[in-house]
């Protein structure tokens, strides 16, 4: 479970404002999806939600710790992939997920068990024992995926997690997804796939200049009342975010 | 010719982010204390400046009736080139090949040579800095005292300009001709580093020859008090019919148009050397750039890339391989271990300083010092290091064990490893802020792995000063223990400045250790300490306290430091992590 309860976070001393009193809370078993144009604060938020960056006001709570006095509790159940798969390239596939298996303290046979699911399905068996240096950027990002999910966290936050996939990665990732929530864990995720987003996500969450301009059930979103609005996520969208 | 002038001035602007400085310290006001810093610092130098330039004016009195006044300014120009052809093999190496915005540079339309061109003149923008302290104060100090000409000061500008572009050229040659074959092999990294090390070495020896062959060459940074000393025997070392300086002449002509150059100014002798040394200038660099368009890419694409053999790894193999039960401590401490020894870049400027250092000073101590430009106070710079070792060594073993300490706790610290222990991870820095580890422990972690690079140090200096200086084994294991108590302060001090102003935005790794201004602060900052403790010492010493009172004393006030100094970087790190951002 994520709770969101005002929270606000502004850069450059104040003049610019990311993020203007956001509340929301996402669910056990809930898939999330957070939408929004460039620069609206979705990343923001989501470091935020992991511990990269602190609030100028308001609380984030994560499975009821509190991320600001809790961390260290928070980030035990939680785990991240950020919108670029930025890892030790000097090391390799194995060594980083010995070294994430390591600090999540997850145990041998566990941790011997979800390394060879994740790594089949990956299509990463073969080259895990390469540096990640010599790892194509989707391959990257299967990695850091497969880190993600080695502690099997109560909630997993992910920026963008379809970027640089093959389809077939991609295809597989969601159903990870669902796999993971129907499990009564927590998954927030920002795409700009509006497609993904519709067809995949309990609950989606629209921010716009910092706001939350919309948050509910694709259901909830097509019921308000809208002069202009159509019916599906991008109409939605487009009028929600438009200038 | 637009072009390569806009992608110059691109590489000057992303190398020395004006902007960026302008920026933290005018607008987010990080860096504002560094100010007062500097300027404490720029304090300091004045006085040892200013024995320089005292020196210099006494060498030239010297020299001046025997006509010889030119030698001191090829001595300054001299050191001032071979200084540039042993850092520019670093700063070469890490521009062309390991600078990450190549990535963006070479799919643009230009021409190998241009992008070249455009980290050749970062390169040569950084050597101005790094000579100028060997080369300005010999130029600035020989034109006033001679009243010199405009011609002087007008061709001491040009000459100035021109001065790193032969020797980094002649580098620049060699470290592409050596990538080009380097990059078809599969072991990159290993081939980087050994080749780094010959041309390092091979440079090296060049100096040790020529220092052999002149008879070493009196301290130039000598006191204010043995100025006149200094200045004969300087003046000794210029005149000898067979001195370095001769030699140097022939073997490396630059020094030599340049001297005559600037001394000449617009008469003919110094016209025709200034367009002497500018035409050689233009002609290599335009070799290099021939030479890239031929070479550069073939070195450089793919460079980055390695091909990992394509195996599965059997059930048996996979469950050796896959670790359990390991405490986070030890990870992350093996995870700083890999990645330091396998980047080519972090391991010649971190770990490897530590053994070269000792080593280096075997090599200068031995230069034989009694050659023939050496003569009365004329013993050479490494007879200059031996004398006082013999003499500490002579007289009192309380002396001995404070210098064999203070020899093994420079060893130890001068390398950059502590003081770019939170830089290193640059980008990744994320993931450490993630984990659900806490930052003490991760600072913890990495102190350890900074102090073992330091014991490393000490171990290698303890060595050196055991088998080459003959200390004996008490007063070594005294001094050795000293210096494992003072490393200890220094690696967390180090630590604690770089985790204050982390520079994480790196796109070329050289930048996160060579050229991280915290590495620079770290060394400033155990400088202060060391001098802290000389002064403490010498008072105890003047106190006429027992030796092993004063031992003791130290170890327990170096200790006490340390322990502060650890404690205040884990608390530090708390707050740190997750201020970062």
């Amino acid at each position: 479970m994520i709770e969101v309860t005002h929270v606000s976070k502004s850069y450059n001393r104040g003049k610019v404002k990311a993020v203007d009193d956001l509340s929301l809370t996402v669910k056990p078993g809930e898939i999330f999806g957070f939408l929004g144009p460039n620069g609206a604060g979705k990343t923001t938020t989501i470091k935020m939600i992991v511990g990269l960056l602190r609030p100028d006001s308001g609380r984030i709570a994560v499975e009821g710790f509190d991320v600001a006095a809790d961390g260290l509790k928070a980030k035990q159940v939680t785990t991240f992939v950020p919108d670029s798969p930025a890892v030790y390239e000097r090391l390799t596939g194995l060594e980083y997920l010995n070294f994430i298996g390591d600090v999540y303290g997850v145990p041998k046979a566990e941790r011997l068990e979800r390394i060879g699911k994740w790594l089949e399905i990956f299509e990463l068996a073969a080259v895990v024992t390469n540096p990640i240096q010599s790892y194509s950027h989707g391959m990257r990002q299967k990695i850091v995926l497969t880190a993600a999910l080695l502690p099997a966290p109560r909630v997993m936050v992910l920026d963008e997690p379809l970027v640089g996939l093959d389809p077939r990665a991609a295809h597989q990732i969601k159903e990870m997804f669902r796999e993971h929530c129907d499990a009564g864990k927590t998954l927030f995720f920002s795409t700009h796939i509006m497609e993904v987003a519709e067809k995949l996500c309990d609950r989606i969450g629209i921010i716009h200049k910092g706001r939350l301009v919309a948050c509910g059930t694709m259901a909830e979103l097509k019921a308000v009342d809208r002069t202009e609005a159509g019916q599906s996520l991008e109409e939605i969208f487009l009028e929600l975010t438009d200038e | 010719m637009s072009k390569l002038a806009t992608v110059v001035r691109a590489g000057l602007r992303s190398n020395f982010g004006l902007a960026t400085i302008k920026y933290r310290i005018l607008t987010e006001k990080k860096d504002r204390w560094l100010v007062p810093l500097f300027g404490l610092a720029a304090l300091g130098v004045v006085p040892r400046f200013f024995g320089i330039v005292l020196l210099i004016q006494n060498v030239y009195d010297v020299l001046r009736p025997m006509g010889q006044e030119r030698a001191l300014l090829s001595f300054g120009i001299l050191a001032g080139q071979l200084l540039i052809l042993l850092f520019g093999i670093y700063y070469i190496i890490a521009a062309f090949y390991f600078a990450r915005d190549l990535d963006l540079l070479i799919p643009l339309p230009l021409r190998p040579g241009e992008v070249m061109a455009s980290k050749f003149a970062v390169v040569v923008i950084n050597e101005y800095l790094t000579v100028a302290a060997l080369v300005l104060p010999v130029v600035i100090t020989l034109g006033v005292v001679a009243h010199a000409s405009v011609g002087y000061w007008v061709n001491a500008v040009l000459v100035y300009l021109a001065l790193p572009i032969i020797p980094l050229a002649l580098v620049s040659l060699a470290v592409v001709v050596m990538m080009r074959f380097i990059n078809v092999s599969r072991k990159k990294d290993a081939l980087i580093l050994v080749g780094s090390l010959v041309l390092i070495g091979v440079s090296l020896s060049v100096q040790i020859a020529l220092g052999r062959s002149g008879g070493g060459h009196a301290g130039i940074g000598a006191g204010a008090g043995g100025t006149q000393a200094a200045a004969e025997s300087l003046a000794a070392f210029f005149t000898s019919p067979n001195s370095l300086l001769n030699k140097v002449g022939a073997f490396f002509p630059p020094a030599i148009w340049a001297t005559k150059a600037i001394a000449g100014g617009f008469s003919g002798e110094g016209l025709a050397n200034l367009a002497l040394l500018l035409g050689v200038s233009l002609v290599l660099f335009a070799g290099m750039i021939v030479f890239a368009e031929k070479l550069f890419y073939r070195g450089v694409i793919g460079l980055g890339e390695t091909t990992g053999r394509k195996r599965r790894l059997s059930r048996d193999e996979m469950s050796r391989r896959v670790a359990g039960g390991r405490r986070a401590f030890a990870a992350i401490l093996g995870r700083e271990w890999k990645i330091m020894n396998r980047t080519p870049i972090f391991l010649l400027n971190g770990v490897l300083v530590s053994v070269l250092l000792p080593a280096m000073f075997v090599l200068m101590a031995t230069i034989d010092t009694g050659g023939g430009g050496g003569s009365g106070a004329g013993s050479g710079q490494g007879g200059d290091t031996m004398a006082l070792l013999k003499m500490l060594m002579a007289s009192d073993p309380l002396l001995v064990m404070l210098g064999a300490a203070l020899f093994m706790t420079i060893c130890g610290s001068i390398n950059g490893t502590a003081s770019s222990a939170f830089s290193r991870e640059g980008a990744q820095f994320w993931i450490s802020q993630v984990i659900p580890v806490a930052p003490r422990e991760q600072a913890a972690a990495k102190f350890v792995h900074s102090y073992l690079v330091a014991t490393l140090g000490v171990v290698t200096s303890a060595i050196v000063a055991g088998v080459f200086l003959h200390v004996k084994a008490m007063q070594l294991a005294a001094g050795a223990g000293l210096a494992l108590v003072a490393g200890v302060a220094l690696t967390a001090v180090g630590m604690i400045i770089d985790l204050a102003r982390p520079l994480l935005d790196w796109t070329n790794p050289q930048k996160a250790i060579k050229q991280n201004l915290n590495v620079l602060l770290g060394l400033m900052a155990d400088a202060g300490i060391l001098t802290a403790a000389f002064f403490g010492v010498r008072a105890l010493i003047r106190a006429k306290l027992a030796p092993n009172v004063v031992l003791g004393i130290v170890f327990v006030g170096l200790a006490a430091l340390s322990a502060v100094s650890y404690i205040i970087l884990l608390r530090f790190a708390d707050k740190r992590y997750r201020e970062i951002s």
